[in-house]
């Protein structure tokens, strides 16, 4: 081995190998996924994103929360995420396809947030958790994301309403074909 | 580690001296992000347990300040340092004098400048969500030829040889600097500018963080083991015979170990499974590896022999570190093991053994041994050398058995909240600083005599 060309020859044969091995049958596989009902005629799911949610997903994005938080459903196999809650089913590839930027997350630091949506009660109580969340826990307040209005009440800023749409739209609670509600 | 607090200094050899510009430039700003970056680190370690602390703003919450942390960790530190160590590495192993040192400076620059702005940008909350791609899509071009200027030296002097004989170091450094670029280019591509479909992006984000942590940092650290233990031990690596094999398989199964950091995510079956096959292949470099840098220093009082040595010292932790992650990762890339440490603290304990204390351990250690040579100077306090070590040993150990341990709690069920690391990330700091204070004092101290002292 004393050649460069051998070298570098080699050693681009395996980076090209996983590229084709992995990413690019990944991509024949999944690259052609779309809508699609769960049972034939039905509603076509996942649903579009409100505009105000694709906003918030920015503002998500540029307060670094996936620093945090995850949004992906592991299957009951492979983890006790369904048991904790954080969803009625796993999550599956189809789930992500309108989203611009996919963000399944890598570490918990705080709950796993893919069917938040579902179980959040009112957009009052999560701007009351942005603002003050449980007492104890590592999530930070995001109080800079209100102001204070002429009468001294809280009022969210732009960036805080879009937040909140977004997070309300984080919903697995529909069946896809390849992953059923079992009711 | 007794050298004497005086400071003669002595001629630079002609192969050192046509690299000494560039491998201080690097080394010069590697130590400045470290020493950032570890402050930041410090900072969100107290935001885990005090969230108020700094959090009043959007420029300095959590979420940004980490991002931020890690890309001047990996980007900023690591590879300034490799930058450094691989280009120096090579022209003394093939006797290559560097006629262009100024192009390098100008890689130096525009790799440097680059991640000065898109750390600005993250600071401002203009960052994507993928780990170590957070800097926005514009900086890629620019980062990428300032890559390619500050990185590309060592093909170059390999090529252009005057020596005949190769090394192992050698191969491990052509492999890493041919890697990054691709990789980084082709994930740019893939994730930021035409986005791949939904969780694709996800598959191509993991084969670019392992490529980059195994194919570029790890591969670089590993040449520069096989080059300072046989120079710092007198010993000949033991089963020489291996070290073809080794580099095959671990640069043929690195690239493939993405998905296993994606089990029980939405990708299809099949992908986790290539990769957890991976990562136990991967035990085969692993142990040629172990053969070679432990088999080489167990016999005859070696290890004795190597803990007097500074350099030795740090690159004797980083084989254990290395050998500990090999095995670690296999395990924790086995279905059942994983489903219990994904999303906790585990990961960070695993990402810490990889990116510090193997390939950080192996740079200080290379530091130690060719700051001198580039300076014509010996380091100014012993005292401080022993600060850096002692602090860096106990941090990084302490640190591991905290998010080790840790994760395998809170991946239990044994504990809920997530374990603390604001000692050791503390202590790290102290070491840090340490370090860059007696390593500065040696960089600074030429600057204003020029690269060649006189008097022998
Ligand atoms: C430092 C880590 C951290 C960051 C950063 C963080 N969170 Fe959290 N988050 C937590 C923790 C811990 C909890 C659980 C305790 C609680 O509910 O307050 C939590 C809980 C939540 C919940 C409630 C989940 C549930 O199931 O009830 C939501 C919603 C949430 N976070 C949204 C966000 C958003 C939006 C951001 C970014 C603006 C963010 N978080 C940033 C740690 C974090």
């Amino acid at each position: 081995m004393k050649n460069i060309k051998f070298i570098f020859a080699g050693v681009v044969f395996t980076l090209a190998a996983s590229f084709l091995g992995i990413l690019l049958s990944g991509r024949v596989q999944l690259g052609s996924l779309g809508r699609a009902p769960a049972e034939e005629g039905g509603l076509l799911f996942p649903p579009r994103e409100p505009g105000l949610a694709i906003q918030g997903r920015e503002v998500y994005l540029s307060l670094g929360c996936v620093a945090c938080h995850t949004q992906q459903v592991r299957p009951a196999s492979q983890g006790n995420d369904i048991a904790k809650g954080y969803g009625p089913r796993h999550s599956v590839a189809r789930d992500y396809i309108l989203q611009s930027s996919v963000l399944l997350g890598t570490h918990r630091i705080g709950p796993d947030l893919a069917n938040y949506g579902a179980r959040a009660a009112s957009e009052n109580e999560i701007h009351q958790h942005l603002l003050v969340p449980k007492a104890g826990s590592a999530m930070p307040s995001y109080a800079f994301l209100y102001t204070r209005g002429k009468d001294g009440t809280l009022v969210p800023t732009e960036k805080a309403i879009a937040l909140v749409a977004y997070l309300k739209s984080l919903k697995i609670d529909y069946s896809s074909p390849e992953a059923k509600l079992n009711q | 580690m007794s050298q004497d607090s005086y400071r003669p200094s002595f001629n630079l050899s002609r192969v050192d001296a046509s690299v000494a510009q560039p491998v201080r430039l690097f080394f010069a700003s590697a130590f400045l992000w470290l020493v950032l970056a570890s402050m930041i680190a410090v900072i969100t370690a107290i935001q885990l347990k005090d969230v108020s602390f700094l959090g009043g703003c959007s420029l300095t919450t959590y979420g940004r300040l980490k991002a931020l942390e890690s890309n001047l960790f990996t980007y900023g530190w690591l590879t300034n340092a490799l930058f450094a160590i691989n280009l120096w590495l090579m022209s003394s192993l093939t006797r290559f004098e560097l006629k262009n040192a100024w192009l390098a400076n100008v890689g130096g620059v525009v790799w440097n400048l680059t991640l000065t702005y898109g750390a600005y940008q993250i600071l401002m909350g203009k960052m994507n969500g993928f780990s170590l791609l957070e800097m926005p899509k514009e900086v890629a071009l620019a980062s990428w030829l300032g890559f390619l200027l500050a990185a590309l030296w060592p093909a170059v002097a390999f090529s252009r040889r005057p020596t005949g004989h190769v090394y192992v170091s050698q191969w491990y450094i052509l492999g890493s600097t041919l890697v990054f670029p691709i990789t980084f280019a082709l994930t740019q591509l893939l994730v930021l500018w035409c986005p791949a479909q939904g969780v694709l992006q996800a598959l191509v984000h993991s084969w670019y963080y392992q490529n980059l942590h195994l194919l570029w940092f790890a591969s670089s650290a590993i040449a520069a083991v096989y080059y300072f233990i046989p120079k710092e031990s007198g010993r000949t690596v033991a089963a020489y015979y291996l070290s073809t094999i080794g580099f095959w398989t671990f640069f043929l199964f690195a690239s493939w170990t993405g998905p296993a950091t994606l089990l029980g995510s939405p990708l299809p079956l099949w992908v986790q499974s290539v990769g957890v096959v991976a990562a136990l292949l991967m035990l085969i470099p692993f142990a040629i590896l172990a053969i070679h840098f432990l088999g080489t220093l167990s016999w005859n009082r070696g290890i004795s022999q190597s803990w007097n040595n500074t350099t030795l010292r740090f690159v004797l932790v980083a084989i254990f570190a290395l050998i500990l992650w090999g095995l670690l990762f296999a395990v924790s890339s086995t279905r059942g093991f994983n489903a219990v440490i994904r999303f906790t603290a585990f990961t960070v304990g695993l990402e810490h053994l990889l990116s510090y204390t193997f390939v950080s351990f192996v740079i200080f250690g290379a530091a130690y041994f060719i700051l001198p040579k580039i300076t014509g100077l010996l380091w100014l306090s012993p005292k401080l050398v022993h600060l850096h070590f002692w602090s860096c040993a106990i941090a990084t150990v302490s640190l591991l058995i905290i998010t080790l341990g840790g994760g395998w709690q809170q991946g239990s069920g044994l504990r809920a909240d997530w374990p603390s690391a604001l000692f050791p990330t503390f202590l790290l700091l102290i070491g840090h600083i340490a370090f860059v204070i007696n390593a500065w004092g040696m960089l600074c101290s030429k600057l204003s005599s020029g690269y060649k002292p006189t008097h022998a």
